[in-house]
């Protein structure tokens, strides 16, 4: 199932829809998030960015699948606005507004780094395809590719004049949407701004490929899965196709390299997002509508009513509800229970983990990297792995593999079928080949 | 054989054939004649050239053709051999394609004679190449051509005549300049050369012009490497234009390995450079003028030194980028002995003065050299660590050289030492880059009063600029780290104190100098992105704003023609000048205002008016902007654009109504997005109605009520007092609005542009009296009223002085009323409202038969048709 998971800066809560029937799920309620501020983690649960006009400062709130309350409250040391997680979902990255990147470990909610990333409110926050790099923009105009291995190994992060792999620092005014292309070290980078521009930089060699000034201000860019072109959600309510990997019009209306546009005759269009199966881009606008596109056509494919107010996020997601559901019946904890604890403030807990290490690593200079492999959560998984081998997990386990055993004889059947279909098939057309020869 | 044969046969005649021959008659030819006749298609006969025929063969002057010529350039004779040379160039000036025909050929012949034994020659052939053949082979493989000539200029280098090798680099800076990548591939073998030539100094005492010509081609050589010609390599740079994003590079870099033997070669000849330069100071020291040779050779000594230097510096950034690159050891080591060598010999001698009294360009010669030497000095500073107290020496130097002490007062300001100024500027940001010392606040102290000092405009200014912008990061690094130190504190006063000075230079710049102020404005933007982080940074960043409102409008005073520099800078500078205005932390009234007043200009292109007012928006939802001060900036942008442009009698442009139009629509639609429309309802009201009150023009007060309908909901919310002010106000537009159509205005044509816009101007009446109806009656009594006005004292009022002002007005108290009945949402409401309709119709008929009025029967007529046409209303 693809979900289509809906937020406003606004109270309207988290409206999702299934992408393909169209039908409404579960609304969570009360979420503020600012854009860029959902994400869903690993598929497993929604944590959303909180700004409030109540609440004076930002928090960061859980919601698992199948409920509609908040399920965990998390008060970082600061007002956190976008947040990001790697795709498993082991990982969640808030940045602040003070222009700090804050690193969670989500099994355990330890903040495992936090470092000055900029000089102005972090905007975006993207993890690259593989996870290894961090990419932010910020409201002073530049974007920072940043490596997390460079981040966790404090040696070489001292000795280093910059902790930043890249900074790209063309943008004259804030930036409001980066994406990161696929192919690994030779990926691209594709950055927004409130001066109108997109710019396209090399991953590789951290030069500007491209500068593309759009007619309005960009608040929301998506790449086309091919990267042939990339989709721009303009402030004029207008959603712009800009060539990358495609021959692009010199003459085009607009201006250089932009191929063309289509319109959903509304107001601004505030984000963006591509379907996972399917060609299909969708755009949440300021009016509260989100719209499916076909990628294709530029055709309305379906539309929701989220609310009144503006869509400030918008994720395409295959939320793991079968998987959590077994975890959380047959794990001990019994409420809240397949939502990891919330996010700690500061980071504090490295010297109880320290005491409990073997002092003859401190001398070793990789020490400090070890310490961020957090060895209790691994312990805490043996334990939780041990208790797994009670009887009522291994009654659980057998239950699975009955499941399995079924489904594979069934698709056996399913094969032989096929086989036996084909077979007589091939036959029949050699018989009717060598009658027709003859 | 032939004559045996015929005597062996007469012994086998019996007899002899007597044969009478007639005298006089031509005998029959022999049988056994031998045919003498020779037949050939074309006899080819060696001859002389002078007599040949060369019609249609290219020739030069006197009449040679190119096979000629060449052959010529072999002969034993010089004269000759010279006089081929001036034949060929004057043949290829003649006959362009003959040389694009044959010129390998051509080169392949005349490339034996670089190493010509004859001045005269080599310099016809310098000539020859210099100003036809390369010219003319631009296009061509340029690369063939060099290496064709390449092995001879080098084997001329090499030969034993001196006069011979000094003309071979004379040969090698031509090929160099005419194909300038083609060093990378001989560099080495070049740099090799010029080591042994300078080696033979002996020859060069006499003649300290050809000295200076190698040097100079040495140092065309030295820049040439790439990463001492690296600026301006960045320009090119800028692909906006391709059309792929991941196009292929043909530019390749000299490969690490090429690097390192041209780096073993540099190491071998700086010492040679050095050398030569030592033999001369004595002589600057001992005598009382600077010779003008010597002096330029020596200032080409220090430039060489200056490069190679350079070029290790870039080798050693290079290796602690890839410290595995080579087991060799390339950096530290390798460059000891230089250093040591310019330790001991070079900058002991700093600063060189001179042990008499000179002359004033003398004087300035020598500043020049003292220049050159702390510059490669500070260069080395960089990289290796240098003795303090020689350190000392230069500081203070480059303090003076800022102070403008070192050069003579007359000519502190011409061409030539600012150039030397903006040399020594470069190093400053390095130099603080390096930590805070007692020598930085000095120096910066000689930055600022450079600074302060340097004529806005000048190439000096713009190298202030651009070190400040690369001391940003540095200082901004060590103040976040520690704040308490004194020092520190101390930097963050020198920024301050920058940041002060650009408001006035970007007012004194004006727009005279846009690309100074570009450059003013990335500093200043680029200061106001990184501001947030240190609290009294971003206070002084706030406090520009005020000095800045000359910038966007000189005039406060609300007079006409006060738009500032801004208006009148390049498109890009003005963006950046916007985007500056984002990072204010809090934008006060003051300069929105003064933004405003500069956005009203008719100077300003209408592209960047929106784009005016979408930053202010920005701002805005960034919290810089107070909610009051946005919404009347808002307003004051509605009220006081003119839509006829000064000059024209109140005429309107069609263009400005346009922009007008699309203006107050983006304002609506920003207004709608601040959200909270009650709130923005009640902090425009009581302006707009006020302002309304003063009965602004037509248009503008259109585009006041759409701003209140924008946020005005069904059931109104408008106060009962505005409402009252309203009534009465909407019933004179309304009766203004419908005098814009035309008097004879057909009903029925519909598309008249007149009617869309009275349409326009009628369109947010109609939304207000949807929401209220009770504001429909009011500006409906209103109407009656003035009509009955008019017909009571017609003489007293001055609409009414002439019968057909007030004829118009009742006219267009009809045609409103008519086109609200058009619309049927209006008409509904209408009905509503019958006995203010008949007031009227009553009003109307009581004028008619008013006897205060004297009309004539054309007036008459046309009073009873609008009585008519109101009575059909009524139906």
């Amino acid at each position: 199932m693809e979900v289509v998971v809906a937020s406003s800066s606004v109270d309207a809560g988290i409206g999702c829809w299934d992408l393909h029937t169209g039908a409404e799920q579960l609304r969570h309620k009360s979420c503020w998030s600012p854009p860029h501020g959902l994400v869903s983690v690993g598929g497993r649960f929604l944590a959303s960015s909180h700004l409030s006009p109540q609440s004076s400062g930002g928090c960061i709130f859980f919601w698992s699948w199948s409920k509609p309350q908040i399920g965990v409250r998390s008060f970082p040391a600061e007002t956190i606005k976008p947040l990001s997680a790697n795709h498993p979902g082991t990982y969640i990255a808030g940045g602040g507004v003070s222009g700090d990147i804050y690193l969670w470990e989500v099994e355990t909610g330890r903040l495992l780094k936090k470092w000055h990333a900029h000089y102005r409110a972090v905007t975006c926050l993207v993890f690259s395809e593989d996870d290894s790099l961090l990419i932010s923009g910020s409201e002073d105009g530049s974007v920072r590719v940043w490596s997390l291995f460079m981040i966790f190994d404090d040696l070489r992060s001292q000795e280093a004049s910059q902790l930043y792999e890249h900074s790209f620092t063309g943008h004259a005014l804030r930036v409001t949407d980066v994406v990161i292309g696929y192919g690994g070290s030779n990926a691209i980078i594709v950055s927004a701004s409130e001066d109108r521009t997109c710019k396209v930089w090399s991953l590789s060699t951290g030069a500007l490929l491209r500068n593309i000034v759009f007619p309005a201000i960009i608040d929301a860019i998506v790449l086309d899965p091919a990267e042939h072109v990339f989709y721009a959600g303009s402030r004029d309510g207008k959603i712009f196709i800009a060539a990358l990997h495609t021959e692009s019009l010199v003459t085009s209306s607009y201006g250089m390299h932009i191929i063309g546009s289509f319109s959903n005759h509304s107001k601004s269009v505030t984000c963006l997002a591509y379907g996972i199966s399917g060609n299909l881009l969708i755009s949440g606008s300021e009016d509260g509508m989100v719209r499916v596109w076909d990628a294709r056509t530029h055709n309305i494919v379906r539309m929701f009513k989220y609310a009144k107010g503006p869509v400030s996020n918008i994720c395409v997601v295959r939320p793991e509800i079968d998987s959590t559901n077994r975890i959380s019946q047959s794990s001990s904890r019994k409420q809240g229970s397949d939502l990891p604890p919330p996010l700690e403030k500061y980071s504090n807990s490295v010297e109880d983990l320290d005491a409990k290490m073997p002092i003859l690593l401190r001398g070793d200079k990789r020490c400090a990297e070890v310490s961020y492999l957090s060895s209790h959560v691994i312990s805490s998984h043996i334990n939780e792995l041990q208790r797994h081998g009670s009887a009522a997990a291994s009654e659980l386990e057998m239950g699975k593999l009955k499941d399995d055993y079924q489904k594979s004889m069934q698709m056996v059947n399913q094969w032989k079928k096929m086989y036996e279909n084909l077979h007589q098939f091939c036959v029949k057309e050699l018989l009717d080949g060598g009658q027709a020869r003859v | 054989m032939t004559r045996s044969k015929a005597k062996s046969k007469k012994p086998g005649g019996v007899d002899f054939k007597k044969i009478r021959r007639k005298i006089g008659k031509k005998l029959p030819p022999p049988k056994n004649a031998t045919n003498t006749e020779i037949k050939s298609k074309a006899i080819v006969l060696p001859e002389q050239s002078v007599a040949a025929d060369k019609a249609g063969l290219a020739v030069n002057k006197k009449g040679l053709t190119l096979k000629e010529l060449l052959q010529q350039t072999s002969h034993h004779n010089a004269k000759v051999r010279r006089d081929a040379l001036v034949g060929i160039k004057d043949l290829f000036n003649k006959f362009p394609t003959e040389m694009k025909l044959h010129k390998y050929a051509a080169i392949e012949k005349l490339r034996e004679r670089i190493g010509d034994d004859d001045k005269v020659v080599r310099r016809t052939l310098y000539d020859l190449f210099k100003s036809v053949i390369l010219p003319g082979c631009k296009e061509d493989n340029q690369e063939l051509i060099i290496s064709l000539l390449m092995a001879y200029i080098f084997n001329a280098m090499t030969h034993l005549a001196f006069d011979i090798r000094i003309m071979a680099f004379d040969f090698l800076d031509l090929v160099l300049q005419f194909y300038p990548p083609s060093f990378s591939s001989y560099a080495e073998k070049i740099f090799q050369n010029y080591e042994d030539i300078l080696r033979k100094n002996q020859y060069f005492s006499q003649d300290k012009g050809k000295l200076k010509d190698v040097l100079a081609g040495l140092i065309r050589c030295l820049s040439l490497l790439p990463w001492n010609k690296g600026e301006t390599n960045l320009v090119d740079k800028d692909d906006n234009g391709r059309i792929l994003l991941h196009a292929f590079d043909d530019d390749m870099p000299i490969s690490s390995n090429g690097f390192s033997h041209i780096i073993k070669k540099l190491r071998d000849l700086a010492p040679v450079l050095i050398n030569s330069f030592l033999e001369f100071t004595p002589s600057i020291t001992a005598m009382a003028s600077i010779e003008g040779k010597s002096f330029g050779c020596m200032l080409s000594i220090l430039h060489g030194i200056d490069l190679i230097i350079r070029s290790f510096v870039h080798g050693a950034d290079k290796e602690s980028e890839s410290p595995s690159l080579e087991g060799e050891p390339n950096g530290a080591m390798l460059d000891i002995t230089i250093s040591s060598l310019l330790l001991k010999k070079v900058f002991p001698l700093f600063p060189l003065s001179p042990a008499h009294h000179l002359s004033e360009k003398d004087y300035n010669r020598l500043v020049d050299l003292n220049m050159a030497v702390a510059k490669i000095f500070l260069e080395l500073n960089e990289w290796i660590y240098l003795p303090p107290d020689l350190l000392e020496k230069y500081l203070e130097f480059m303090e003076h050289a800022l102070f403008g002490k070192v050069c003579n007062d007359a000519q502190s300001d011409n061409a030539v030492s600012e150039k030397r100024l903006i040399q020594l500027l470069l190093f400053i940001p390095k130099f603080v880059s390096r930590g805070a010392s007692h020598w930085t606040t000095r120096l910066l102290q000689a930055f600022t009063y450079i600074l302060r000092e340097s004529k806005p405009g000048s190439l000096l200014k713009l190298a202030c600029l651009s070190a400040i912008e690369d001391m940003l990061t540095p200082i901004q690094a060590m103040l976040s780290l520690e704040k308490s130190n004194p020092e520190n504190l101390e930097l963050q006063e020198y920024l301050m104190a920058w940041i002060a000075e650009l408001p006035l230079l970007l007012i004194q710049l004006g727009d005279k100098h846009p690309a100074c102020s570009e450059v003013a404005l990335r500093l200043q933007l680029h200061i106001g992105q990184r501001a947030l982080s240190n609290s009294s940074l971003a206070c002084m960043y706030d406090d520009i704003q005020d000095k800045l409102k000359i910038f966007y409008c000189t005039c406060q005073g609300g007079g006409k023609k006060c738009s500032g520099p801004f208006v009148r800078l390049p498109r890009e500078s003005q963006e950046l000048s916007l985007c500056c205005l984002y990072y204010f932390s809090h934008l006060d009234l003051p300069i929105l205002k003064s933004i405003a007043c500069c956005c009203l200009s008719p100077e300003l292109d209408r592209s960047v008016l929106f784009r005016i007012i979408e930053i202010i928006h920005s701002a805005y939802r960034e919290g810089h902007i107070k909610i009051a001060d946005h919404l009347s900036i808002f307003i004051t942008f509605v009220l006081r654009f003119e839509v006829s442009p000064e000059g024209s009698s109140g005429l309107k442009s069609v263009i400005l109504c346009q922009t007008f139009k699309s203006m107050t629509t983006l304002l609506c639609s920003y207004m709608a997005q601040i959200g909270g429309n009650y709130l923005v309802l009640n902090i425009i009201e009581k302006v707009i109605i006020d302002h309304i009150l003063l009965k602004p023009p037509l248009d503008n007060s259109c585009s006041l009520l759409r701003m209140i309908v924008t946020v005005d909901s069904k059931p109104t919310r408008l106060s009962e007092q505005s409402i009252i002010v309203l009534g009465s106000y909407l019933s004179k537009y309304l009766i203004d609005a419908a005098q814009c159509l035309p008097e004879d205005y057909d009903e029925q044509c519909k598309s008249s542009t007149q009617l869309t816009s009275v349409h326009y101007y009628l369109l947010p009446c109609f939304f207000l009296f949807d929401r209220c109806h009770k504001l429909l009656n009011l500006v409906l009594k209103n109407m009656g009223s003035a009509i009955a006005e008019s017909s009571l004292w017609p003489m007293s009022d001055d609409y009414t002085q002439h019968p057909s002002n007030w004829l118009v007005r009742v006219n267009a108290v009809a045609s409103v009323l008519l086109l609200i009945d058009k619309d049927p949402k209006m008409q509904q409401i209408l009905s509503s409202f019958k006995e203010g309709v008949d007031s009227i119709i009553q009003n109307v008929s009581s004028l008619q038969s008013s006897e205060k009025i004297s009309m004539t029967i054309e007036e008459k007529h046309k009073i009873k048709c609008t009585h008519d046409r109101l009575k059909m209303l009524l139906r």
